[in-house]
């Protein structure tokens, strides 16, 4: 519904279809009827926040309940915050179009570090305390989930509970914990301790942290019997897990505009430097009925034509082939395309090819992360040049001309002969165009590499190892570019500032408050967009908290230094972890989980790729 | 192969939506609903659909048009209520016709604004509409592809009528539109704020469109 005061701006900025709501399958309630209003924030655009689709799966849950009214909330761009914060507009929810101020629940997903900014100004913008201390009612109770909050500490201060894991279950059961709670008057602190009772809920408050003199952590104490260790939780049947049989359609282009189902959590790869292989162990599928249905019903209710199948690493699935003739059977006749993101080097085999419908041959891409085998070694990416080399003569003779190649740079061991490895790598791609018989006729081939630098992140093997600085990174970066002596090949890089920034707040504890305090003071939001970020202007934010972000992104840290994230139980044991990481420095990789166990912990969940042989001996 | 046009409102949130963006949206709302209709026969094929007078982002529109073709017959009161069953509810189709006019034979629009205005009140405000509608020549910079250009809309003013009822001040006003010529009615706002030096904000409708002999669009 259109808020009457936003109404008058919406031809004043652009795109002004992000602010109105009113899409097919869009959820609108009686407000009189509801117990929970619940503010789903991501703090990003629309276009980028409604591709999410762990927002479209909860967004779905939490209205299926009567008592609850989910809505949409998006950072508003910059043309829009600023004509709101000019005529006294507060943040408002797409569906009824009230300000966010007065809701029970305004919850973010944090699928980014650098998205932190806008998590504090979207609660400016709603008028809203920043600070968990300085809400004292039980209302406007902040929480947060995702990707990120596997280390919470940095928005330690302005969170009032933090979601572990997987949400479908653990999200119910706070939002039922506080209708009761409101319900015999309770008061806001009542409510948080007996929150922090479920399994899968942090609350920071709840934890008090000690410092040893060289800043590291001394102690992490829980209080009011909160756990000391918070476990995550997730969802082991995937088949009889919640999912979503309409997605809101936006009447706008939106990044990822099309159905999606997801066929399986968790990845058995175990690559060194990937958070999301870590934390979402282990590999639970569903089963092709469950897809194919799901995808079916999608189609039919959203009107797509397009079905992405999205997992980490799609090719991964045992009986991909069987599934992709199931949902031909359908999808070819009711002009329905399938998609498969994230497909591996090896998993790139004309059987595949043939079943996904591939109208337009613009652009393939592949990651194999590092330049040279040794490197790859290092990082587990068990992926040979050969492989790759095979799987492009694959694709030359299908008529494709166009690769594009993602690595890293900064990656532990790496030296710059694994730099110069990466400009060899793309020549060998290159050359074997030429050697293709049937390779498109009078076309050139163009490669594109694209580098990262490399964020040690928690919860990984890398998660101890100090960055590479800005310097050096920019150094191994024109070092690339000076060894790349064809222009078939393209070269772009991702910016090191924003990758050291990202580094810092990744790995980053409580101390990082103050400093986000202050960045919302300045109006600091949209750092992950170039149109905004400046590494400049937070070194003068660090400098002036009295706070050094080397020491979190570039520090070499100790095995027995107890680190942030410490109290958190993903399913990986931490000497798993650092078994892997000594490892890595002997260049030797470890078998992914369906080839042989490793014992990394995740198998206490009983279920999932730990215990697929066992159920095949049944 | 059947030719056919498909009227409908958009108004509401669906006002925000651009001419690319209905396009699209349009295109979901016809594969779901399971209407036959011709896609191209291109190297990317996709279903087709075409609009013979956009209407500008943040306009309302009460008689817009989409024209398809079917590839099977199909009942005309059956499409307009699947299509509906598929669309989001600020776009309501309202009627199906076979086709009349030809597209390029729209030369007219007409449209109805609720013009307000925060600094003044609404006699102040119809007795400078009054006052700029009275001048011999209206200047206005008009965006086009070349750039900015001041251009006199004086000539194109001579169907107008002002209102003043409870609502509001109302203007109605019929444009040229179409292939040749068009005058958005946005140059009557910039006229106005230029003029008078006010603020004024214009919930544009558009209500019809007309060919050269100012015959309603078929």
């Amino acid at each position: 519904m259109i808020n009457k005061d936003v109404e008058k701006l919406l031809l004043k900025v652009q795109k002004p279809g992000r602010y109105v709501g009113g899409e097919l399958n869009s959820v609108v309630k009686n407000k009189d009827e509801i117990d929970v209003r619940f503010a789903f924030c991501f703090p990003d655009t629309y276009e980028i926040g409604m591709s999410h689709l762990g927002m479209k799966i909860l967004y779905s849950l939490f209205n299926e309940r009567d008592y609850i009214w989910c809505e949409r909330v998006f950072a508003p761009w910059l043309d829009m915050e600023e004509l709101m914060v000019k005529n006294d507009i507060p943040l408002f929810g797409l569906e009824s179009g009230d300000a966010i101020t007065d809701f029970d629940f305004i919850g973010f997903t944090l699928q980014y570090e650098l998205s932190y900014s806008n998590v504090l100004n979207m609660l400016k913008l709603a008028n809203i305390p920043i600070k968990s201390k300085d809400r004292k009612n039980l209302s406007q109770i902040v929480v947060a989930g995702g990707p990120c909050s596997c280390n919470p500490e940095p928005l330690a201060d302005f969170v009032d509970i933090f979601f572990i894991g997987e949400g479908e279950e653990v999200d119910l059961e706070v939002i039922d914990l506080y209708r009761e709670c409101k319900k015999e008057n309770k008061s806001k602190d009542e409510f948080l301790k007996l929150a922090s009772q479920i399994k899968g809920v942090y609350v920071p408050s709840l934890y008090e942290v000690k410092y040893n003199d060289d800043n590291t952590i001394k102690s992490f104490m829980p209080k009011d019997n909160a756990p000391a260790v918070v476990e995550k939780r997730l969802m082991m049947n995937m088949d009889e897990s919640y999912y979503p049989e309409n997605f809101v359609v936006p009447n706008i282009e939106i990044v990822h505009d099309r159905a999606v189902s997801e066929i399986f959590r968790g990845c058995i790869r175990g690559c060194r430097f990937c958070q999301a292989g870590f934390i979402y162990r282990p590999v639970r599928e569903k089963s092709i009925d469950t897809i194919d249905r799901q995808c079916h019903t999608l189609c039919n209710n959203t009107g797509y034509d397009e079905v992405s199948l999205s997992s980490l690493s799609s090719s991964d699935y045992t009986d991909i082939i069987g599934l992709l003739d199931r949902l031909n059977k359908w999808s070819n006749d009711e002009k329905v395309s399938i998609s498969l993101p994230s497909l591996r080097v090896d998993g790139f085999t004309d059987d595949i090819l043939n079943k996904i419908k591939t109208v337009r041959k613009s652009g393939l891409t592949f990651a194999p992360e590092a330049g040279t085998q040794r490197l790859r070694d290092v990082i587990n990416k068990n992926v040979l040049e050969d492989e790759l080399i095979n799987t492009c003569y694959t694709a030359f003779n299908g008529g494709w001309t166009k690769v594009k190649l993602y690595f890293m740079i900064g990656l532990p061991t790496e030296t710059y002969e694994d730099v110069e490895g990466i400009a060899k790598l793309a020549q060998n791609v290159v050359d074997t165009y030429y050697r293709c018989e049937n390779k498109p006729k009078g076309k050139s081939v163009t490669v594109t590499i694209s580098t990262s630098s490399f964020v040690p992140k928690p919860f990984t093997p890398f998660q101890w190892f100090g960055q590479n600085s800005r310097e050096i990174l920019m150094d191994k970066q024109k070092h690339l570019k000076d060894t790349i002596k064809t222009k078939k090949i393209n070269y772009n890089y991702h910016d090191a500032d924003t990758s050291y920034l990202e580094a810092v707040f990744a790995r980053g504890d409580r101390r990082l408050g103050k400093v986000l305090e202050v960045a919302c003071e300045k109006g600091f939001h949209f750092d992950g967009w170039s149109d905004c970020f400046s590494l400049k202007n937070w070194l003068e934010i660090f400098e002036e908290c009295g706070i050094d972000p080397d020491y979190y992104a570039v520090r070499q840290r100790e095995f027995d230094e107890i680190l942030p994230w410490d109290f958190l139980d993903y399913g990986v044991d931490k000497e798993y972890l650092i078994k892997e990481c000594k490892k890595a420095y002997e260049d030797t990789t470890t078998p992914h989980c369906r080839l042989k166990c490793n014992n990394c912990g995740a198998a206490k969940y009983r279920g999932g790729v730990c215990f697929e042989k066992c159920k095949n001996m049944v | 192969m059947k030719n056919v046009r498909i009227w409908f409102k958009k108004d509401d949130e669906c006002r925000f939506i651009s001419h690319l963006d209905l396009n699209r949206c349009m295109l979901r709302a016809l594969h779901k609903s399971g209407i036959p209709i011709w896609h191209t026969e291109g190297f990317n094929t996709h279903p087709y659909a075409t609009f013979p007078l956009p209407l500008s982002l943040g306009f309302r529109g009460e008689k817009e048009c989409m024209h398809v073709r079917l590839t099977e017959e199909y009942d005309f009161d059956d499409i307009k209520n699947n299509l509906n069953k598929c669309l989001p509810l600020g776009i309501r189709v309202y009627d199906v016709t076979e086709v009349e006019m030809k597209a390029r034979d729209i030369s007219f629009a007409q449209f109805k604004i609720k013009m307000s205005c925060d600094e003044i009140s609404n006699d102040t405000l119809l007795k400078y509409a009054e006052e700029l509608f009275d001048k011999d020549e209206i200047l206005v910079d008009k965006k086009t592809k070349k750039g900015i250009k001041e251009i006199d809309i004086k000539p194109y003013l001579d169907r107008v009528k002002l209102e003043r009822n409870i609502g509001g001040v109302y203007l109605f006003v019929v444009l040229p539109a179409g292939s040749v010529t068009n005058i958005n009615p946005l140059l009557i706002q910039k006229a106005m704020n230029k003029y008078f030096d006010i603020d004024v904000f214009f919930d544009v409708t558009k209500t019809d469109m007309f060919d050269k002999n100012l015959k309603s669009f078929k």
